[in-house]
C-alpha cells in the first residue's frame, strides 16, 4: 500500500487544483474566466491553488491585457504534465487494488 | 464520504472535467433529427418554387436558367434557403440547450466557440466558392459543393465534440462527390446528404446517449 501512496501527489489532493490541471491538461491554454466558471469557484479560491501549482513549477502565466481589461492566461508545463499523468495512473493503481 | 471512494471520485472528477473544458458534449441527437426533417421539407419546397407542385421525374434535378424573369423564383429560392438555416440552426440549438440544462452542463463555453468558428471556415469558403465561379454552376453542381464543404467543415469541427461527427462528415463528403459524378441526381443527394444522414445520425446518437 505504501508503494501506491508513494505516487499520490500532495499537490493535486485538493479538488481545485485536480480540476485546474485537468482542464490545463486537455486544452493549450485557459484564462482565469475559465477555469472560474468550468470550476465553480470563488476568484481567491482558485488564485490561491493557481499560485501554488505555478510554485510547484506545473503550471506557468502569462498576463496580458483583453479590450483594456487584465487577463492572465495559464499553460501546463512539461513537468506539470508529466507529474499529472503519474498522479492519475497512482489514483487508477488504488482503485484496481481496492 | 467514505476515504475509501476518494481516488474513484478524484477519477471520475478528472474525466468530467476533461470533457467538459475540451469538447462541446451536449449535442443532441434530436437536433440531428430535426435539422434532417426541415431540410427535407426545404429541399422539396425547392423543387415546387422551380418546377410547380405537379412535378414528372420528382428525382431528377431541375435546370434553373438565371435570366431577368426568373427574379421571382430566385428570390423566392433564398427566402426558403434562409427559412430553412434558420429553422435548422434554432432548433439544433434548442435541443442542444435542453440537454445541457437537464445534464448540468453550460452550452456556452470557450470550447463552443472553437467548434463553431473551426466549422464556419469550411462553410463559408464553400459558400464563396460557389458565388465566386465565374460563369455560373449548375444545379447539379451546388448541391455536390454545398454537401462537400459542409462534410469538410464537420470533419474540421468533429476534434471539439462527439467523435461521431467525424464519420458524418465523412458520409457527407463522399455523397458530395458521388453528386458530383451524377449531377443529375442532384436533388437525391442533396436530400440523402442533408435530410436522411441527419435523421440517421440524430437516431443513433440520440439511442448511443440517451439525449
Amino acid at each position: 500500500m505504501k508503494e501506491l501512496l508513494s505516487n499520490i501527489n500532495k499537490a493535486f489532493e485538493s479538488r481545485v487544483r485536480l480540476g485546474i490541471m485537468s482542464v490545463l491538461i486537455v486544452n493549450t491554454q485557459a484564462d482565469f474566466r475559465t477555469l472560474r466558471d468550468t470550476l465553480e469557484v470563488t476568484d481567491g479560491n482558485l488564485a490561491t491553488h493557481l499560485r501554488a501549482l505555478e510554485e510547484a513549477g506545473y503550471i506557468t502565466s502569462e498576463k496580458r491585457f483583453l479590450n483594456k481589461k487584465p487577463n492572465t492566461v495559464y499553460r501546463i508545463t512539461s513537468e506539470g504534465t508529466e507529474s499529472f499523468r503519474n498522479h492519475i495512473n497512482a489514483l487508477e493503481e488504488l482503485i484496481k487494488h481496492k | 464520504m467514505k476515504e475509501n471512494d476518494q481516488p474513484l471520485d478524484d477519477i471520475k472528477t478528472i474525466k468530467k472535467i476533461m470533457e467538459q473544458s475540451a469538447r462541446f458534449i451536449s449535442l443532441s441527437g434530436l437536433s440531428g433529427i430535426s435539422a434532417g426533417i426541415i431540410a427535407i421539407a426545404g429541399a422539396v419546397t425547392a423543387r415546387i418554387i422551380i418546377n410547380g407542385p405537379v412535378i414528372h421525374k420528382w428525382y431528377y434535378s431541375p435546370a434553373l436558367d438565371f435570366t431577368e424573369d426568373n427574379r421571382r423564383t430566385i428570390i423566392l429560392l433564398l427566402i426558403n434557403a434562409a427559412a430553412v438555416l434558420a429553422l435548422a440552426v434554432s432548433s439544433a440549438v434548442w435541443f442542444s440547450w435542453r440537454k445541457a440544462g437537464r445534464s448540468g452542463n453550460r452550452i456556452w463555453t470557450p470550447v463552443t466557440g472553437r467548434l463553431l468558428l473551426n466549422l464556419s471556415v469550411p462553410l463559408l469558403a464553400g459558400a464563396l466558392f460557389i458565388l465566386l465561379t465565374p460563369g455560373r454552376l449548375d444545379g447539379g453542381m451546388i448541391a455536390a459543393a454545398t454537401i462537400i464543404f459542409y462534410g469538410l467543415g464537420l470533419v474540421n469541427a468533429a476534434k471539439f465534440t462527439l467523435g461521431e461527427i467525424f464519420w458524418l462528415g465523412i458520409m457527407e463528403i463522399i455523397t458530395g462527390l458521388a453528386c458530383l459524378v451524377m449531377p443529375g441526381w442532384a436533388f437525391i443527394f442533396w436530400v440523402f446528404g442533408f435530410g436522411i444522414l441527419h435523421i440517421a445520425y440524430g437516431v443513433f446518437m440520440y439511442l448511443k446517449y440517451k439525449g
